[in-house]
């Protein structure tokens, strides 16, 4: 048997030649090896494999089995890497793989959806009947100033103002989106609550103005980004149930292991929200405040909202199938 | 606290620094993870970062804002945005499994069968810190550090990641020092010969004894040591092994050990060549 200092004498040629090659890629996904390097580098990792073997099972010290061990696991870490992300993989994702996911996933989507809209509606319709309500729901000082907001025929003029309020949309409704999704981890429910209550709040301030009359300017400014923005509240919420929903039902798989399973196609969900909440916020700021009639508002809205249902339904699926 | 002990890890019934993986080449590699504490310091640090980079960036929009009103101002709202949801995400995604923070402790988050973490773990487990943010300052996340193992907090379950720490990679020199050293005397000894583990476990701990100040070293040795002259019924002198321990350890060592026969030095020759012969690699 050979010992263990004749072992290292043989090897340690090797060791280093492949520590070599392990601090040419790491930390960096864009340093590639070239083709020969490649071939070393897989029959050095095997071979590191194999060294790590047999120092454990002959008992030579921890401190030899540790390094090869740590070899052996950066080594492991780039073999197994997979590709780095380019631009085009997103927009394949916005694309065709977010819509497509969505669909698998409808009915998580319809619960949110039911969750979200239903108190909103109901909300709504008792609110704009008796306005006096809406103070049961939020601070009066909040009702007063939607009221005023909504109250000046028109908008603050375009410019500085706008491209702020798009920041603003950005980092807020975002924001509520993936908490909305995140939550969801707690066994879904963090996310009815996010949704209920949203709900309720946008359906209270909505029906308090509309009830106050001012119907045209509060209805003509959120039809547009609506369209995007209240269906991907929901659609992050969907998101958030699949989180839920697979611990409380993780059917043959373990509890652990359901929620990993899921957990890609329910995050790629609040990605695709995140994204359509983005388009919103751009649609909200520099759109819907916009000094134009309100039939061109309306117009467009509607048409945004032919736009979010299309793309959720149909995007993507020509190569379903390919 | 290193790895590889012979004990399964499983039967020692303490919170397990250890995970391990088996690897398709059938190799069961071990990993260092990372605790709630080494994480609180590297999230510090990232917290730092990205407070300083909000800060900093509001400074200059204030600054341009000055003439160009509006549009900074939304940019930076987009910054603060991305410091708060994307920074993590971005990084652990594009860095491979590596902050700022990260970085800097030598941590590395990496999927539980030791790949690197994918785009879409890193998204999931930066998403749901929102929820192991709850109900103030990471609560759940910690609650479920103690309880799933591993230290996962939530958002490491989701995504199936782990955090480790990473070592340097470091050849362990062997302790040359030994050639020097003169076997026992063969009439000092009774019969008993030291089990293969003994004398692995003073090899290591010779390897290792420069961690440990000289006084420790002795300390630490003279249990061995003690013992050992016992059994070996050892007849020379006394202070060897209540004076010099770690000497006494040594040279039980060089007696038994099959291949200490002192003909190879040229390991430290290798060891004192390794510098240049690093940069002559690099060049091919």
């Amino acid at each position: 048997m050979i010992s263990k200092r004749e072992f290292r004498r043989q090897r340690r040629e090797d060791w280093a030649r492949f520590t070599e090659l392990i601090r040419k890629v790491d930390n960096s996904s864009r340093r590639k090896f070239t083709a020969e390097e490649s071939s070393e580098f897989s029959r050095l990792f095997r071979m590191v494999c194999n060294d790590l073997s047999i120092v454990r099972s002959r008992d030579w010290g921890t401190g030899l089995a540790l390094y090869l061990n740590d070899l052996v696991t950066k080594g492991h870490n780039i073999f197994y890497k997979s590709p780095p992300s380019r631009l085009h993989q997103f927009l394949r994702f916005v694309g065709s793989e977010f819509p497509r996911t969505f669909r698998r996933n409808f009915l998580y989507f319809c619960v949110a959806a039911a969750l979200f809209f239903v108190p909103m509606m109901i909300t709504w319709g008792v609110v704009q009947r008796r306005p006096e309500l809406a103070a049961r729901i939020l601070p009066a000082a909040m009702l007063d100033q939607a009221e005023e907001q909504y109250k000046q025929a028109e908008f603050k003029k375009f410019g500085a103002e706008r491209a702020v309020m798009g920041g603003f949309y950005v980092r807020n409704n975002v924001g509520i989106a993936l908490r909305c999704f995140a939550m969801g981890i707690l066994l879904g429910t963090g996310t009815v609550y996010v949704l209920l209550m949203n709900g309720i709040v946008i359906g209270a301030v909505v029906g308090y103005v509309v009830g106050m009359g001012h119907d045209e300017q509060i209805l003509s400014f959120i039809v547009s980004h609506g369209s995007f923005e209240l269906t991907a509240i929901a659609v992050a919420g969907g998101g958030g149930l699949i989180l839920g929903d697979a611990i409380v039902h993780p059917g043959a798989r373990s509890r652990i292991d359901s929620l990993r399973t899921r957990g890609v196609e329910a995050v790629q969900i609040a990605c695709g929200a995140a994204v359509m909440l983005m388009v919103a916020a751009m649609i909200e700021a520099f759109w819907s405040p916009a000094p134009i009639p309100s039939e061109y508002k309306y117009a467009a809205g509607g048409l945004l909202w032919i736009l979010v249902i299309l793309y959720l339904s149909l995007a993507g699926r020509g190569g379903e199938t390919a | 606290m290193d790895a590889n002990t012979s004990v399964p890890l499983e039967k020692i019934g303490v919170i397990d620094l250890y995970g391990t993986i088996e690897t398709p080449e059938n190799v069961v590699l071990t990993f260092r993870l990372a605790g709630p504490g080494l994480r609180l310091w590297a999230y510090s640090i990232d917290f730092l970062v990205r407070f300083l980079v909000i800060a900093l960036s509001g400074i200059v929009v204030m600054i341009m804002s000055i003439g160009l009103p509006g549009i900074p101002m939304g940019m930076w709202l987009l910054i603060w945005f991305f410091m708060e949801w994307g920074y993590f995400a971005a990084s652990e995604g594009f860095f491979r499994g590596k902050t700022i923070g990260k970085h800097a402790l030598s941590l590395r988050v990496i999927q539980d069968e030791g790949y690197p973490i994918s785009f879409w773990s890193a998204l999931l487990r930066n998403f749901l810190r929102a929820a192991d943010f709850l109900p103030f300052f990471y609560c759940f996340g910690f609650i479920s550090m103690m309880f799933a193992g591993k230290f996962l907090r939530l958002g490491d379950i989701a995504a199936g990641t782990m955090v480790i720490q990473e070592r340097r990679v470091k050849l362990p020199r062997e302790p040359i020092i030994l050639e020097k050293i003169q076997p026992l005397d063969r009439t000092d000894i009774g019969s008993f010969v030291p089990a293969h583990r003994t004398l692995v476990l003073i090899e290591e701990f010779l390897e290792r004894r420069f961690v440990l100040t000289h006084r420790r070293g002795h300390e630490m040795a003279s249990i061995l040591a003690g013992i050992l002259a016992k059994k070996l019924d050892f007849q020379g002198q006394e202070s060897l092994v209540e004076d010099y321990p770690m000497a006494f350890l040594a040279r039980v060592y060089v007696t038994f050990h099959p291949t200490m026969s002192a003909e190879d030095d040229d390991d430290a020759a290798a060891e004192r060549a390794q510098k240049p012969r690093r940069k002559t690699v690099v060049a091919y």
